[in-house]
Formats: structure tokens, sequence, C-alpha cells
């Protein structure tokens, strides 16, 4: 047997017969669901306590009872308690100032002493000076502060309309200059809704990120403990230092796979029971597409080639994982920057700048995987030489060119690097073993 | 499998390392590389390995230029010893031997042979990182010989063994010799290699001093002198022909000699004189021959010692 088999063996053996790897499997995608699906269950719960606050109206046009009435609308999760409890409402003289901050600091202390959640301050002129109003609270709730804005506005547009003469009941008005929601389709006809496209993405590259990353890390770590323990010497007197690497790379490499591949089995499964969810069906113009199918899968494996042996070549350089620490900070920063500018790409996914940052090397696997994502093509839409698939193309042959370079890079230096120990050595020393 | 260095030469930044350094190992003996820390034994062995390749000369196998094929062919034990901590006994022995091109059914065949030789049948499920240090060496001395190696390079193999395993070891060595192995053994303890080795080779500050057959080196370098314990009184001795001096320790005489003296006819007039209880041709030890052919101050020698001790 080869003796690349043998490495490759091993290196496999211990990620995949290691419980971890099972609790991985079964942990990585539970905390990824409660990471997305917490905070917005949490965020869409409603109250089940009633929220107190009081008003203070300076406008002297009955605003603050008018605003109070107009709050009980909104109801709490048995639909028949009202949600706001107006516990006063101060009709106070825009002349009558000393009397406003008398008022003014009790309802404050009020506030401090949770005796009150909130208070509205409708202002002299409001509907006039749309500064005029403010809210006062010790709990930033958006939804509280939209309700009290929306209220508001739609007594000081009553006031405002009274004012104006014009011959027309309010609520005629009102529903005259209602707000639409103006939905959204694509060219192609029907449309991928923004979130589905978003959280696709999300879950896509969060699933390479932590696989390359994770992975390349086990590569590094992997290095580190043969060179610590010392038994790099006497692999080297069996194999040569590139089989060895190799080996290591490509063994880790098919523990990956075997890990991505048992969650594409549980997502299938998971998708047979999509009727239970609420998921907009569109999501199988993501899910199903051939184009993204097969970007994943070659971003994710010239992706993962690239950074492990970014990482074995690490490894082979430092002489503890603590000091291998300092190099993985920026690869870090590198890998998450298509999170960050996720925003920036699904808005501008063809931009000159998505477009550039897209097809620098070490990003490309993340970046371009976005932009694929984000504009989901089929293949009759664009050919292998234009579009977006033409663009991912071009990347993913600069990818496999700099898979090449690294390995022929990290070959080099790996060699020297395995068999020093103490110090590190410095970038110059680094370059010598490169053309050495 | 015969081994050859011819003017080998290896500079790390602009200090050189090992310098025109030949020597031959023949098939079937127990070769010792022997001088102090930083002589450049450890240099020269990686060389051999093909782990540093050498700035100038050539190594040569069977007459053969090193291949890969060689790497299944030769055992090899280094200074800084380590195995995989979380691997098994048996899974490193099996990961060590199949990187030695041995298939999973030959490790399974001889495996429990060299556990039950070294006492360790019974940890073999045991992890490696829950042995005592000691166990750990006698591991690592079997993954280097299990797979039959042809060649066996075994760098300071004793170091932080104690004399029971230190036996134990040494017989196993000495029975692979007669089996035709060849064995290359490096050490800063010289009296080890004086047990131990057929052939010397002494370098120092990476150059070789002195190398051939053990005896011969000692003859060569002998002090050429005669230890007497006898009963009597011994006066006479200084005035037989042949001795330069004589000096008188509390139970015996010792008598240097002259170049080409006569031993046998000393001894025969000795003991038709006096009661003989003990007549000894003094061999000098390979550490005196070591000082004196390499002109070390002796404590410079105790010096590196020291210093390898502290690394």
């Amino acid at each position: 047997m080869s003796k690349f088999w043998v490495i490759f063996k091993r290196e496999y053996a211990q990620v995949v017969k290691k419980k971890s790897f099972i609790v991985g499997i079964v942990l990585t995608p539970l905390l990824m669901i409660g990471f997305s699906v917490i905070p917005a269950w949490l965020a869409s719960k409603k109250a089940s306590d009633t929220e107190p606050l009081a008003v203070i109206d300076r406008s002297g046009y009955d605003s603050g009872l008018k605003f109070s009435q107009s709050l009980e609308r909104y109801k709490l999760d048995d639909d028949s308690t009202a949600y706001y409890d107006v516990r006063g409402i101060f009709d106070i003289d825009d002349s009558e100032s000393e009397r406003y901050q008398i008022v003014y600091d009790s309802l404050v202390q009020c506030i401090n002493d949770q005796q009150l959640k909130y208070f509205v301050v409708i202002g002299p002129d409001a509907q006039l000076v749309d500064t005029a109003s403010f809210m006062v609270t010790n709990s930033d709730n958006f939804r509280a502060n939209r309700r009290f804005g929306d209220c508001l506005s739609e007594i000081l547009s009553a006031i405002r309309l009274q004012e104006s003469k014009v011959n027309l009941g309010v609520d005629s008005v009102l529903s005259l200059t209602r707000q639409i929601d103006l939905a959204q389709k694509d060219a192609k006809g029907d449309s991928i809704p923004f979130e589905i496209k978003y959280f696709s993405a999300i879950i896509f590259i969060g699933i390479m990120f932590g696989m390359i990353f994770g992975y390349g890390q086990l590569v590094m770590r992997s290095v580190i403990e043969e060179k610590n323990s010392r038994i790099m010497e006497v692999l080297i007197s069996s194999v040569s230092p590139f089989q060895l690497m190799l080996g290591k790379v490509i063994g880790l490499g098919a523990a990956t796979f075997t890990q991505v591949s048992i969650w594409v089995i549980l997502g299938a499964g998971l998708y047979s029971m999509k009727g239970s969810f609420d998921i907009d069906s569109s999501i199988d113009r993501i899910l199903f597409n051939p184009v993204i199918a097969a970007f994943f899968v070659f971003f994710m494996m010239s992706g993962y080639l690239l950074f492990s042996t970014l990482f074995a070549l690490i490894g082979s350089i430092v002489n503890s994982e603590k000091e291998a620490q300092n190099f993985v900070m920026p690869i870090t920063m590198i890998m998450i920057l298509p999170f960050m500018l996720g925003i920036y790409i699904i808005q501008n996914p063809n931009s000159t700048a998505s477009t550039v940052l897209s097809l620098i090397p070490f990003l490309t696997p993340t970046m371009m995987m976005m932009r694929v994502i984000f504009v989901a093509p089929t293949l009759t839409e664009y050919s292998l030489f234009s579009g977006i698939i033409g663009e991912a193309t071009l990347g993913l042959v600069l990818v496999c060119l700099s898979v090449l370079g690294m390995i022929w890079i990290t070959s080099k230096v790996f060699r020297v690097g395995i068999l020093m120990y103490g110090k590190r050595p410095t970038l110059p020393e680094i370059l010598k073993w490169v053309r050495y | 499998m015969r081994l050859q260095l011819e003017s080998i030469r290896k500079v790390y930044d602009g200090k050189v390392a090992v310098d025109d350094l030949s020597l031959e190992v023949l098939e079937g003996v127990i070769y010792g590389i022997i001088g102090p820390n930083g002589a450049g034994k450890t240099t020269t062995i990686r060389m051999i390995m093909n782990i540093t390749i050498p700035d100038s000369g050539q190594i040569l196998i069977d007459d053969a230029p090193l291949s890969q094929d060689f790497k299944n062919r030769v055992g090899y034990l280094p200074e800084e010893r380590g195995l995989y901590k979380k691997m098994t006994l048996v899974e490193v022995v099996q990961y060590m031997a199949e990187m030695k091109g041995k298939s999973p059914h030959y490790v399974r065949d001889h495996i429990d042979y060299w556990l039950e030789l070294m006492n360790l049948q019974e940890y073999k499920s045991r992890k490696v990182e829950e042995l005592s240090k000691g166990m750990q060496q006698k591991l690592q001395f079997i993954t280097t010989i299990l797979h039959e190696p042809d060649l066996i390079i075994l760098d300071e193999l004793f170091s932080g063994l104690d004399p029971l395993n230190i036996e134990l070891i040494k017989n196993v060595i000495l029975d692979l010799k007669r089996d035709g192995k060849t064995i290359l053994f490096s050490t800063h303890v010289m009296e080890q290699a004086e047990k131990l080795c057929d052939y010397i080779c002494m370098i120092s500050s990476g150059r070789k001093v002195i190398d051939g057959k053990l005896s011969e080196v000692k003859a060569k370098f002998g002090k050429n002198s005669v230890q007497i314990d006898m009963d009597g009184n011994g006066a006479f001795v200084s005035s037989l022909p042949g001795v330069r001096n004589v000096t008188e320790f509390n139970n015996y005489v010792e008598l240097d000699m002259d170049e080409g003296a006569n031993v046998s006819e000393i001894l025969k007039t000795v003991a038709n004189r006096v009661k003989v209880r003990r007549f000894e041709i003094v061999e000098p030890s390979l550490y005196d021959i070591f000082i004196d052919v390499a002109r070390i101050d002796p404590s410079e020698y105790n010096r590196a010692e020291e210093g390898e001790a502290h690394v």
C-alpha cells in the first residue's frame, strides 16, 4: 500500500473515530438553527403584561386623550386585554412651563421607580413641528416607539386636516393616504424573497467557512503535534515531506467531505418534512439549482485545499498552538469578510467592487459563492463564459492556480520548517527556503 | 547492508557541522559514532537518513546512492523521542510499520512477540500517554525494529533508560547483530560504546579523529603499561628490561613500558620470583584515547556534556 494512503487512513480515522465528530455533526446544525430561530422567536413573542404609561399633552387639541384611545387597538396575547395602560394624561398649557417641569420630573421619577414604562410628551404646536414630540423610557423598545409614532402621526394628521378646512372626514383621508407593501419580482418571472436568499447564503457560506476553517486548523494542529512530539523525524525518515503533507491535507479533506455528506443526507430528510414548516417554496430554486450545487462543491474543495495548505505551512513554522494563533487571526478576518460584506453584495451582486473582491483567490470561495446564490442563475441563462457563471468559473480557475502555487510554496517551507525547533523563522528566512 | 560516507560536509549558517567525514560501516557489525555533544553525530545521522542533504560528498548503500527503497530497509531511533500520545500501543506500532511498507497482516503476526519481550503486552490497548517514560522508550524501540530493517540507526539509545531496560535492549541489539543486521550507534557516553561496539568512529567538532576496529584502536593508542598485584617484595621490577617507570599504588604497581618491550618476558620473570595475584596489560579507556587524540581539555568535554543536560 502506498504510504500516502497510510497517512491518509490515519488522519481520516483520527477525526472520524472520535466522539466529537458525531457530536459536531449533530450539534452544529442545532446551534445554527438555535442562533437563527431563537432571536426571531423572541422578537416575535408578544408581551403578556400590560405596559403602563403616561402622556403630557401640551398641544391644546386633546391629543393626549385621542392618543390614549388610539392605543386601545393594541391587545395582548389573549386579544382582549389592552396592551397599554394609560395611567394619566396631563394637559398642560404652553405657558405653564413651571408646572410642566414639575410634572415632567415626577414622571421621570416614576419611570426610574418602575411604576411607569414610558411617558410621551406631545409638544406645543406638535401638528406643525415634527420634532416637538418625544417619548421617555428606560427600555429600548422598537415596537412601542413605532406604535406610538404611528398613533401620534394619525392624530396630528387629523388635526392638520381640520385646520386646513378641507371638507373630508378624517377617516377617509387616512384611508386615502395609507401605505402599501411593494412586492418585488425579478426579471425571471417569480421571485426569491430576500430573506430566503440571505439565509440560504448564510447557511451555505456558514458550512463552507466552518468546514474550511475547522478542518484547515486540524491540519495545522496535526503538524504541530508531530513537530512537538518529535515524531516528525521518524516520519520523514519513512516518507517524503510532500507525501506527508498531502496525506494530511487530503485525509482530513475526506473527513470534511464525510461530514458535509452526512449533513446533506440529514438535510434531505428535513426537506422531506418541509410541509410542516412555513417555508417559501422558492427555496427550491436555490436548493435544487445545479449551478449552485456544482459551484458549492468546487469552491468547497478548492477553498479547503487552499486554506489547509496555508495552515500546513503555518503548522510547520511555529512551535506551539499558542504561537500559531497569531497567524490564525488574519486568516479568520479574511474568511469572515464575506459575512460582513454580505448586505452590500446582496444589494449589488454585480457591481465592480463585488466582482473584483470575489476574484481575489483567498476570498473567492466564500465571496463568489455568495454572489452565485444571490443571482441564482440557471444553466440556460448564462454560458460558461459570460455572466455570473463565467465569473465564477474564472474565479474557480484562479483558486485552482493559487492552490498549485500554495502547494509548491508550502512543500518548500514545510520540509525545512518541520525540523526546526525553538526559534520561529523570520520572513526572509522563509523566503530563502522557498528558493532553496 | 554496507554503508559508506565519502567526504561528507555540511555547513549551517556559516558554521561547519560536519567536515570531510568519511567512514565505512560493514554489514553485520555494531558501529559506534562517538564524540561529545555538538560534535556532529546527529547531523551525520540525519544526512544518512536523507533528512538533510550534505553540501558535498556522497553517501552509498551497498555501493549505490540513497534510494526510496532504502527508507523501508532502515530503522531509525532519533535522539529526540516521541510518539502519538492519543493512539494506542497497537495503533502506533501498526502505523509506524505500515509507514515502512509492511502490511497490516505482517504487523499482526509480529507485534505480540515484541510486546511480550519488552514487557508491554498488558498495555497493548492503552494509549501511549498512559505509559511511563521508560515504557514509551521501549515502545519506540519496537517501532524502530519491527519492520526488520537491515540497517538500524540508534541515536543516543540508552539515554533515560534504567539499567534493567538497558540490559534488555542491549541483548536485543546483540541478537540483531547475530542475524546479520548492521547497527549504527551514536552516543556521547564512551563506556556504552566500549561495551557494545565492534567498530568505532570518534568525531570532534565535525571532524573524524580516529576510526577502526575497537580492539585495534585500543591497541594502537594503548599507553603500553602493565599493572601487577603481587605478594612479596616487588622492588626488583624497576630494574627489569623495558621498564621505563614504576608507580606504586596501595595494592599494586603500574609499570610504564618502553615501545616494543616484551611483556610476556616480564610476566615470566615476575612469576618466578613472587606470587602474582593479578597481571594485567592496561587498556586505555575510549575516553582517555579521545581526550588524548582530540587534544581536548577534559574539562571542556565535561562542559559539553553538562551543556547537553540543559538543552
